[in-house]
């Protein structure tokens, strides 16, 4: 009985495993990154608003410089795909709209993790995402799950 | 060379010359679209030989900032159905009066439809063109304000656009001019869901060319009342627009409905809507849109037309057929996302008219979408 029961826990946990596993290789897991002494409070809907430059400041009034990174990335994909809810077509598409009519002007683009540290580590208004490996001591990281 | 010196006026005026610590940015879009329809049929504008200038656009944007609450944008598009001849379109310079208003003053689009704003750019729509049968208006450029507003509460977002001024265009068929328009447009989107509302008022004239001889009669022979109900001078048009959409992003669904009235002129109320679904498959948009546009049915003025001689009767009835529509088009449509600022698009519509049947018409067309 008792052997069973373990079967099929052990049956469960590698079913866990593999969606767990699986969806984890679909996209890199990105974590957000702000100055160390930015002090707001973040969270994965006010990244969404201010990467698609809905909202201009951080809870604590500051203003917010989003940091984006070129498309193709893996870090880029897996933040369209899991925080924004689209793919980067689609993130393009949204800010063309916003751009030609004076609306928006889309987040500076970086070329990889190691440059959004860079410009984070050192400018106490700038928001940008990184793999969750990517991420040092000189920033301040935010998990989005 | 007019249009060049009329534009580095414009440009300087703008700020754009002066402001020499100012970052200037520039971004374009352009869309290159051929199109054939099925043999002896026209369709809009294209005919059965294959034609690349009936959508075609180059157009490029500047936009400066003026201090950190002012910035500065013109709009320079070059059309092919007009012979790429560059125009300023848009105009204006925006002021960030506080994070949730702003202020626009110059030549600006008027928000009538959910994709008014960006029309011209075919990259941020599914379609090669928005349906023609709602969004072929005689105006969408306006010179005036326009006020936005928007913010959130909770997971609602919503905006509010006011926009006042006045309008004129001219082709070679007509001349409408808008005095004292208003246009009030409300959006609120919540999750994947979004509606719109718009009302839009304007002291409308209207001078269809070839009309010209029939009016200068009817002024002769009618009662003056009749002739002012009739003619399209300083009467008000009422606009009114729903539009509701469904996007979970991985599918659509979206529609608009639109009535133009003109109540105190010859022009019957046109009632317009579309439908239109679509999936997104990695790259692919595959889509099918329907839309209709008919005029109201009913002969406007008909006690004053009773009273009339019967020959005179018919000719004010003619006048105002002048732009009945009864039509419907069926649209499939397919986007592939070639890069993430180029579109490859293909459209292939049936066009049915059941006022002029054989106008009836089958289009091809495919596009080339591109934003820099």
């Amino acid at each position: 009985m008792v052997n069973i029961m373990l079967k099929h826990t052990l049956k469960k946990l590698s079913l866990t495993a593999i969606i767990l596993f699986g969806s984890a290789s679909v996209f890199a897991e990105v974590v957000i990154v702000v100055h160390p002494s930015n002090s707001a409070s973040i969270d994965a809907k006010s990244a969404q608003r201010i990467f698609l430059g809905k909202e201009k400041k951080f809870s604590t009034g500051k203003e917010a410089i989003p940091i984006n990174q070129v498309a193709g990335t893996a870090s880029r994909d897996a933040f369209d795909n899991g925080t924004l809810g689209r793919n980067s077509a689609q993130v393009s598409a949204y800010w063309s709209k916003l751009v030609f009519t004076g609306k928006g002007i889309p987040p500076k683009e970086v070329a990889d993790d190691a440059a959004v540290i860079a410009i984070v580590s050192s400018n106490a208004d700038a928001i940008g995402y990184v793999d969750s490996g990517a991420a040092d001591a000189s920033v301040k990281t935010i998990p989005l799950n | 060379m007019k249009n060049l010196s009329k534009t580095i006026v414009l440009l300087t005026s703008l700020g754009f010359g002066c402001a020499a610590n100012a970052e200037l940015r520039i971004n374009g879009f352009a869309n290159l679209v051929g199109g054939i329809t099925s043999s002896d049929d026209t369709l809009y504008g294209y005919d059965d030989k294959i034609s690349f200038s009936e959508d075609s656009l180059f157009a490029i944007q500047l936009s400066g900032d003026i201090n950190d609450k002012m910035t500065a944008t013109g709009q320079i598009v070059a059309r092919g159905s007009e012979d790429y001849d560059p125009e300023f379109e848009w105009a204006y310079i925006t002021y960030q009066a506080t994070d949730n208003v702003s202020i626009s003053a110059g030549r600006l689009r008027i928000p009538l439809f959910r994709y008014s704003s960006s029309l011209d750019v075919g990259y941020s729509y599914h379609w090669i063109s928005p349906p023609q049968s709602v969004y072929d208006v005689t105006f969408n450029n306006l010179d005036g304000l326009r006020v936005d507003y928007s913010n959130y509460a909770g997971d609602w977002e919503y905006n509010i656009q006011l926009a006042a001024g006045t309008y004129e265009n001219t082709t070679d068929v007509y001349k409408i001019e808008g005095r004292d328009t208003v246009a009030l447009t409300a959006e609120a989107a919540y999750e994947f869901f979004k509606v719109r509302a718009v009302y839009g008022r304007a002291k409308t004239s209207i001078d269809v060319f070839g009309l010209e001889g029939a009016f200068a009669a009817f002024e002769q022979v009618l009662p003056t009342k009749l002739y002012n109900d009739l003619e399209a001078v300083d009467d008000t048009g009422v606009f009114l627009g729903l539009g509701l959409e469904y996007d979970t992003f991985d599918w659509f669904v979206s529609g608009e409905i639109t009535s133009v009235d003109t109540e105190k002129s010859y022009i019957k109320e046109d009632i317009a809507y579309f439908l239109t679904a679509g999936l997104r498959i990695g790259k692919f948009t595959p889509s099918i849109t329907y839309e209709v546009k008919e005029s109201d049915d009913g002969v406007k003025f008909t006690d004053q037309i009773s009273q009339l001689p019967a020959a005179l009767q018919a000719q004010v009835i003619g006048v105002q057929a002048a732009f009945d529509d009864d039509e419907q088009a069926v649209t499939l449509g397919l986007r592939y996302d070639y890069a993430t600022n180029v579109a490859l698009k293909a459209e292939v519509t049936r066009y049915t008219d059941d006022l002029y049947e054989n106008s009836d018409a089958n289009l091809l067309r495919f596009a080339v979408n591109y934003i820099f």
